[in-house]
């Protein structure tokens, strides 16, 4: 057998080609007696039928949490969960927290330390030593 | 997932344990007789697990004798009238065997469904039934009519067409081996498992009418259960000489032989979740190919498919790279190929590196680094031999743009390689 191969998988790269929103489902969970989710119950009241027109890809449930305080959870295709607590706030800041959620890959914060990360080989290579103008000592 | 009723949760905790599985005969219900249910919470963990994993047993094994009875005695598939008669509580236990799909008309209030459809950018023409019956496989509901196995058949042909032409038509030289990992690495079962994870499908635990169409539905196979025969691979003999053309001419388009191709003869298994989920991304392609034509099929490839990243550089796993490489330049008229030293550094030191590129008379061919003389000179006849097999022309035409009359871009042959180097 002169030459053989290594059975490997395509590596996803999610936005080249097609892009895939990550975030698949938010959990919107709310309490019509107290008053700290006088935020929400706005916001599912005028924002949220907007919201879900804007965003058809999220699925999207509202249930009732009596005597708790409000909370949105995000599901992520990746399997992980963002849940939002948003108690005492206001409209907007409801509506932003759902921008946020919807937002987000659903990966754990990382730091990136390196300005661009690529799949793809450098285009320029490796400095070698022994390519190029010769180092005289 | 699948809802648990009321009912059941509150009987945990008041009604009789004779009450609650009175048709079971498994060996759990002789560990319940025997347990002397002191605390609730003592008393639902085994029950609660006993129940869920033997009852599910007894389906399978009865689902089982089903189809093979129903094998010799070919009896005809369930027709669509019992199936519009379903909507009445099941009144045995056979009734609960027949693992039934979400009728179709449910597909429109289905918030997953509809969320799937504007997750992959699908037109709002193309039909949340068609969606939600792909989802289904054979082996959670049987009637070919309501599973996904057609549109897969059809889906598997579609995609390892335009993978094979994209391959050949861009690397023209490309050995066979190579081919077939390409074609796994793109379209293989774990890439389209892969895929449909990363499309945001979710699996129904148990498959069933009343299930949420959006939920991928198939016979989960249990943990430790053996695959069913028509997904095992059939290893030939280690001292078998299987040939490329053997793998080209009887196996699939990956090379492998498996014994089976029809999803139909799945129907009444449990299945491997990668199983299931393959098969809907297959069959997703087959009613997309039927529900929007070819071109918007083509695009879906390009985008869900060919954008993602693989090395076919990579794939490469020389053995005799030298004598490859002297084969070729024999076979192609060249030179007979030379290994020159470039540059070193620090041959006595305990970290060397030579340089080593390989000439057929002027031309050099390849090149390459090592910390030997001969591993230099192995990796420059590897990059040699890639150089030539990687050949890429500028401009091409794949074969299946010349089918319809919307592509009108004109016709450039490609290249036919007379193939890698046997030595």
């Amino acid at each position: 057998m002169p030459l053989s191969a290594v059975k490997t998988l395509a590596k996803p790269q999610n936005g080249v080609g097609a892009f895939i929103l990550q975030c698949k489902r938010i959990d919107f969970h709310y309490c019509d007696w107290a008053g700290s989710s006088r935020g929400m119950n706005a916001f599912i009241k005028s924002g949220l039928p907007a919201f879900a027109r804007r965003n058809p890809e999220v699925e999207i449930t509202v249930s009732p949490r009596p005597h708790r305080h409000p909370v949105m959870i995000g599901h992520y295709i990746n399997g992980r969960e963002k849940s939002i607590c948003v108690r005492n706030m206001s409209l907007e800041g409801v509506r932003e927290k759902a921008m946020l959620i919807r937002n987000s890959s659903g990966e754990r914060p990382k730091k990136l330390n390196k300005p661009v990360t690529s799949l793809n080989e450098s285009v320029r290579g490796i400095w070698s030593p022994f390519h190029g103008a010769k180092v005289k000592i | 997932m699948k809802r648990i009723r009321i009912s059941r949760c509150g009987s945990q905790l008041l009604a009789q344990p004779a009450h609650r599985r009175p048709t079971c005969p498994s060996a759990a219900a002789a560990l319940q007789s025997n347990f002397t249910p002191h605390n609730y919470r003592i008393q639902s963990r085994p029950q609660s697990t006993a129940a869920a994993f033997s009852g599910s047993d007894l389906l399978n094994a009865q689902s089982e004798a089903e189809s093979s009875g129903g094998a010799r005695n070919r009896k005809p598939p369930p027709a669509r009238a019992a199936r519009t008669a379903s909507t009445s509580p099941p009144q045995s236990i056979a009734d609960l065997t027949k693992h039934r799909s979400p009728r179709p008309e449910r597909a429109f209030g289905s918030a997953k469904l509809a969320a799937l459809r504007s997750r992959l950018s699908l037109p709002q023409r193309f039909p949340l039934q068609s969606l939600a019956r792909t989802l289904v496989h054979p082996s959670a509901d049987a009637d070919p009519d309501f599973n996904n196995s057609s549109l897969s058949i059809l889906g598997a042909n579609l995609l390892s067409y335009y993978t094979t032409e994209h391959l050949l038509c861009n690397y023209p030289r490309l050995p066979m081996p190579v081919v077939f990992a390409a074609q796994e690495a793109y379209i293989g079962p774990k890439a389209l498992a892969t895929i449909a994870g990363e499309w945001g499908i979710e699996a129904a635990a148990v498959p069933g009418e009343e299930v949420d169409p959006g939920l991928l539905q198939f016979d989960r196979l249990r943990s430790g259960d053996d695959v069913p025969a028509g997904l095992r691979h059939h290893e030939a003999p280690w001292k078998w000489n299987i040939t490329v053309t053997h793998k080209i001419l009887a196996n699939d388009e990956f090379g492998s032989s498996t014994s089976n191709k029809n999803p139909q003869s799945l129907r009444g298994q449990a299945v491997p979740l990668e199983e299931a989920a393959q098969s809907f991304v297959r069959a997703l392609i087959g009613s997309l190919h039927l529900h929007l034509g070819r071109p918007l099929v083509k695009r879906f490839f390009r985008d869900h498919f060919l954008s993602r990243h693989l090395d076919v550089d990579k794939l490469f796993d020389f053995r005799t790279p030298t004598r490859d490489l002297s084969r070729l330049c024999a076979r192609e008229g060249f030179e007979p190929p030379v290994a020159r030293l470039i540059s070193e550094t620090g041959r006595l030191s305990r970290h060397p590196v030579f340089i080593v590129g390989v000439y057929s008379g002027k031309d050099k061919l390849g090149e390459g680094a090592g910390s030997s003389l001969d591993e230099a000179r192995f990796r420059a006849a590897a990059a040699a031999l890639k150089g030539w097999y990687l050949y890429k022309p500028l401009e091409f035409t794949v074969p299946s743009s010349t089918e319809g009359e919307m592509d009108t871009s004109e016709w450039i042959p490609n290249l036919v390689d007379c193939g890698e180097v046997i030595v």
